[in-house]
């Protein structure tokens, strides 16, 4: 056996040499291939940023303009005259962080409660949210509308957020969630002498911390870039959140593309930087959605 | 742990043990009660009830000014009538289908990302997400202006070759695949992180004994990688469908009204925005949004239906 | 502002209370003080809002009224006019609420459904007898009357378009009409003599193809009811409904021939950019860079035009050409009350405000719109110079109103929608008109019977 091991040896070392030569020269063309993809992929959003900076007579000249004669930042500046841009961003950040908020907490009561409780009623409960998962969200719309209407929230940020602090899937994801934490720690809570209330905020919240973050996440994307609900109703310009205003109000300002696209790229920006920052928890969170929701 | 816990119960006199356990039980059954309350109320009044509104409203006509009367089954026999409809019913499912282009795309994408000792990963994954979460009205803007037919960079390219590119967004025979082309780019990044977690779940062995059997890259791919992946395979379909049947965003802002390729591009979810909150025929647009569901039920039962033929579960 | 009128107080009583329509009009037609005062009784004991608006009973303390608009360019001219007017009468505040067009008329529905709409706001003629017919608005033929105001200070068919049965509820505000914008330096270099009043479709077509040229094309054949065929259709003898408001009138030879005219501009001639085209780049971008030599506008547009250094350097204005006979269509705003206002007297100080001389003034020299109010279009006219913009007042001459009925737009928008088959080409126009004025007729047949 030693020696077969022996002999063998060279030849695993040529045949491993080989491979990794044979894999350089394949992670070459993975790497042309990839990165024509991700061109594709940025590249709009190079454009974008040019055009931003660029006349609109340079914006709409053919052939293009790819440096502008002079680089018009008082396009970004146009957008803050241009509509109710400041407003706008402060609605979209105001609406999500109630609804991340909102989320994060009934969520994950709920959550925890249909994975770590036992009381009557709780699998028909559990039952009907699930049917409001399959259900597409526009059966929702009108009488939803019709109770903010009734409320007199339209054109508030209320109306805004308030049916989105509620979710069946964020239950769903937390119940997930907190199934697959062991039961062993909330049984030695109990031993402990703690109620179901404190073991839910001392022992398991903590443990869920990359649960919660992952439905964080799936939240501030879902809201940043909701447009039809705001668009239904809030319609007076100075109390949509951004998506609804680029939306609405470029049929007014669709001749100014240079500030348009100024505006497009302000409105994206934090939540891009966002992603570069927290890169992993937004891969893993989504990750996570996808294989437990 | 738990044997230790179930030891000290067992241990202690079955008659108080019962009844520690029934008051614990009770206790459990408030808190569980309470805990779930604001959840059920909110869902209540947010969802379910207005299930229930919703497949009230579409036996109604609605006034213009409020009110609504008993109208039977009117609108449903109008939906089947209404070539608008018809014509939201095919544009819905054309783009539905194209949209699923992403998912090969994904695979690809995946896969090329996953070659061990590949360097760049985190770089080439940043690229391509970023699509995923730049918001959807500027996406639409930032496309309307590179599929302009006039001065948009698409046509200045073809012009390059000497082709004279249509109004793309503009042109009925154009407008719903322009669309599309947006809403692949927009979702192959989203694809290619969950095919990417699915991936790396697959265990290293499996592609070591392949190599040992000679086999290559792309017989290891269709041999082991597609097969492995097929239950993430077909949860992004079945979601990825789902999301395709309700497009609206990038329609309403790259195509919008008063655009004569409204007609062949407008989808379901769009027409019923205009019929509830534009036209305001409540009735009507609540018939449509029960079509909708009447869709989705049926593609998502075909897919669920069709699993058994091609997905492999462990 | 005329200060020397009588109140109006007895009569916007009348008019807020009676929502059932028979009383009003019985209100109106009385001739005898006793007669009124009783069916002034009447109301308001029959009325269930606590608003009752007698003579004596002054509203005290000071009432803020809303005032619904959506073009903020006008919203200058309009705080203008509302600074004048509370400081004649400080113990009204008018607060504006502008929303953009898009959504108005989606929020103003609901608001007015829900009962809180605002008190006075801008009113078109497309939706006017929707509200009207819906008893949205307050009548005011009554106090109008008892104001003495003179109804033919306005243009006519403005007037005649807010009237509804035997009521008017507007007081109009302003009025548009359609010319043709041209480029002079593109005449000049095809060496064509600028349009007059004398030119006819024919002529506009010969200049349209000489002046096609490279990437500049000779006129825009727009899909845009308002600046082109609602006023190509009347100028063939043909109309778009017929007086009754019963009929289409769409599939009549006369309207198929004026429609042809446009889409032949664009398919057959190519004399102008395509429907397409001109989805992707406005075609008032268009004109105003030079790309377009010719094009259908309106009045309101003289201020873009005038906003664009290139448009104000070299471009003019010349009469609509004529067709069999001279037409051009006219739409203009009024201002209208919410019925349920819980100020109808106030409300109507303002609006009759809005009415006067002085606020039309103010409205011309803003230079966005021409008022409805003959004699102050002057200040319109001179507001830029540069510009013949007297061509616009001349054709109130021959000028018509705006077609519309009960519920103008659903087959108006249907109407857009579905003719953009015949401007793309896909299907012939003679097919697209008759399938509009069969859509269009089934959708007048729903409508509810007018009043007498």
């Amino acid at each position: 056996m030693s020696s077969a091991v022996l002999t063998a040896a060279p030849a695993r070392a040529e045949r491993a040499r080989r491979r990794r030569r044979r894999d350089r020269r394949g992670h070459l063309v993975v790497h042309v291939i990839l990165s024509v993809g991700a061109l594709l992929m940025i590249a709009p959003f190079l454009l974008e940023m040019l055009i931003s900076v660029e006349t609109f007579a340079e914006a709409t000249a053919v052939p293009m303009t790819f440096i502008p004669h002079v680089w018009r930042w008082s396009n970004y500046s146009d957008v803050f005259s241009a509509m109710p841009f400041k407003q706008m961003m402060v609605n979209t950040v105001l609406m999500t962080l109630a609804r991340t908020a909102g989320q994060l907490v009934f969520c994950s009561l709920a959550g925890y409660a249909f994975a770590r409780l036992r009381f009557r009623g709780q699998n028909v409960v559990f039952g009907l949210f699930l049917s409001v998962l399959m259900v597409p969200s526009q059966l929702f719309l009108i009488p939803q509308y019709e109770i903010i209407h009734d409320l007199n929230l339209l054109n508030s940020l209320p109306g805004l957020f308030l049916p989105g602090i509620f979710s069946a899937f964020g239950t769903f994801l937390m119940r997930q969630f907190f199934l697959q934490l062991p039961r062993e720690v909330q049984e030695a809570a109990y031993i402990d002498g703690a109620g179901p209330f404190q073991t839910y905020w001392r022992v398991l919240l903590p443990l869920a911390r990359p649960g919660l973050i992952a439905l964080a996440i799936l939240v501030i994307i879902w809201s940043w870039n909701d447009l039809l609900w705001p668009l239904v109703v809030n319609t007076d310009p100075s109390s949509m959140p951004v998506s609804a205003g680029l939306a609405t109000l470029q049929g007014q300002y669709l001749t100014n593309y240079p500030v348009l696209m100024a505006g497009s790229l302000m409105a994206s920006l934090p939540l891009i930087i966002i992603f570069i920052l927290f890169q992993r928890h937004f891969i893993e969170g989504i990750a996570f959605s996808a294989t437990k929701g | 742990m738990a044997v230790l816990a179930e030891k000290v119960r067992s241990a202690e006199r079955p008659g108080k043990s019962r009844r520690r356990r029934s008051a614990r039980k009770r206790l459990e059954a408030r808190w569980g009660w309470l805990l779930i309350a604001p959840s059920v109320i909110g869902l209540g009044v947010f969802s379910i009830w207005p299930i229930f509104r919703t497949l009230y409203y579409s036996f109604t006509l609605w006034g213009a000014f409020g009110g609504h009367t008993w109208n039977g089954l009117t609108n449903y026999r109008t939906l089947f009538s209404d070539s608008e409809v018809l014509h939201a019913l095919r544009n819905t499912l054309i783009f539905a289908l194209l949209s699923m282009l992403s998912v090969p795309i994904g695979i690809v994408v995946s896969a090329l990302l996953n070659r061990p000792g590949l360097r760049g990963l985190g770089v080439y994954r940043t690229f391509y997400f970023i699509p995923v979460i730049t918001l959807p009205a500027a996406v639409a803007l930032m496309w309307k202006f590179v599929y302009n037919g006039d001065y948009g960079p698409v046509n200045q390219f073809l012009k390059l070759f000497g082709v004279h590119g249509p109004h793309w967004t503009s042109d009925p025979s154009t407008a719903l695949y322009a669309v599309a082309i947006v809403a692949i780019w927009s979702s192959v990044g989203y694809n290619m992180v969950l095919f990417l977690a699915g991936m790396q779940t697959i265990p290293r062995h499996l592609y070591e004994a392949a190599e040992i059997d000679g086999a290559g890259k792309i017989r290891q791919f269709f041999t082991i990688t597609l097969p492995m992946l097929s239950p993430t395979i077909f949860f992004v379909t079945v979601i990825g469908v789902i999301n395709a049947l309700q497009a609206f965003d990038l329609i309403y802002v790259m195509i919008g009204k008063n655009n004569p390729a409204l007609n062949d591009s407008e989808t379901i979810v769009y027409l019923f925005y205009d019929k509830a909150f534009v036209q305001s025929n409540g009735g009507y647009a609540a018939a449509i949004a029960f079509l909708l569901l009447g869709i989705i039920i049926v593609f998502t039962g075909c897919q669920f239906w069709l699993q058994k033929k091609w997905v492999h579960y462990e | 502002m005329q200060s020397d009128e009588s109140p109006v107080l007895n009569g916007a009583a009348e008019v807020k209370v009676s929502d059932k329509k028979q009383i009003s009009r019985r209100a109106v037609l009385a001739a005898a003080p006793a007669a009124m005062l009783m069916t002034a009784a009447a109301c308001s004991s029959s009325s269930s809002s606590g608003t009752s608006i007698d003579s004596e009973k002054k509203q005290t303390g000071p009432v803020t009224l809303t005032y619904g608009l959506w073009d903020d360019t006008q919203l200058p001219a309009m705080k203008k006019i509302i600074t004048e007017f509370e400081k004649a009468n400080p113990k009204i505040h008018i607060r504006t609420a502008v929303t953009p067009w898009d959504s108005y008329w989606t929020k103003l529905q609901t608001a007015a459904t829900g009962g809180s709409a605002p008190d006075v706001f801008w009113m078109t003629l497309a939706y006017f007898q929707l509200y009207a017919s819906n008893k949205i608005l307050m009548p005011l033929t009554k106090p109008i009357k008892d104001a003495k105001i003179d109804m033919s200070q306005y243009e006519p068919a403005i007037t005649k378009g807010y009237t509804w049965g035997k009521d008017i509820y507007a007081l109009p505000k302003d009025i548009d009409s359609i010319a043709l914008w041209y480029n002079k330096k593109l005449f000049a270099e095809a060496g064509l003599r600028t349009p007059t009043s004398s030119w006819s479709w024919s002529d506009l077509l010969n200049a349209a193809k000489r002046l096609t040229k490279g990437n500049v094309k000779g006129i825009a054949a727009q899909l845009s009811d308002q600046q082109t065929y609602y006023n190509m259709i009347p100028q063939n003898k043909g109309y778009v409904i017929s007086g009754d408001g019963k009929k289409s009138g769409y599939d009549l030879p006369a309207s198929v021939e004026a429609l042809q005219f446009l889409t032949d501009m664009i398919n057959k001639h190519h004399v102008s950019p395509t429907l397409q085209q001109m989805t992707d780049t406005d075609p008032q971008q268009m004109f105003g860079s030079g790309k377009i030599a010719m094009y259908y506008g309106g009045s309101w547009e003289s201020i873009a035009f005038k906003a664009i250094p290139y448009a104000l350097k070299n471009c003019d204005v010349a009469p609509i050409p004529q067709g069999k006979v001279r037409k051009t269509v006219s739409n203009g705003l009024g201002n209208v009350i919410y019925g349920k206002t819980k100020y109808p007297r106030e409300a109507w100080e303002f609006v009759k405000f809005l009415g006067s001389r002085r606020a039309a003034e103010i409205q011309a020299e803003g230079g966005a719109v021409i008022p409805a109010t003959h004699g102050t279009q002057e200040a319109w006219v001179k507001s830029t110079p540069q510009f013949h913009l007297q061509t616009f007042v001349d054709e109130f001459q021959y000028n018509y109103g705006f077609p519309i009925s009960i519920n103008t737009p659903v087959w108006r928008d249907y109407a857009t929608k579905t003719f953009a088959d015949a401007w793309t080409g896909k299907r012939p126009t003679a097919a697209v008109a008759k399938d509009v004025a069969k859509q269009m007729n089934g959708a007048l047949a729903k409508e509810p019977s007018r009043p007498a």
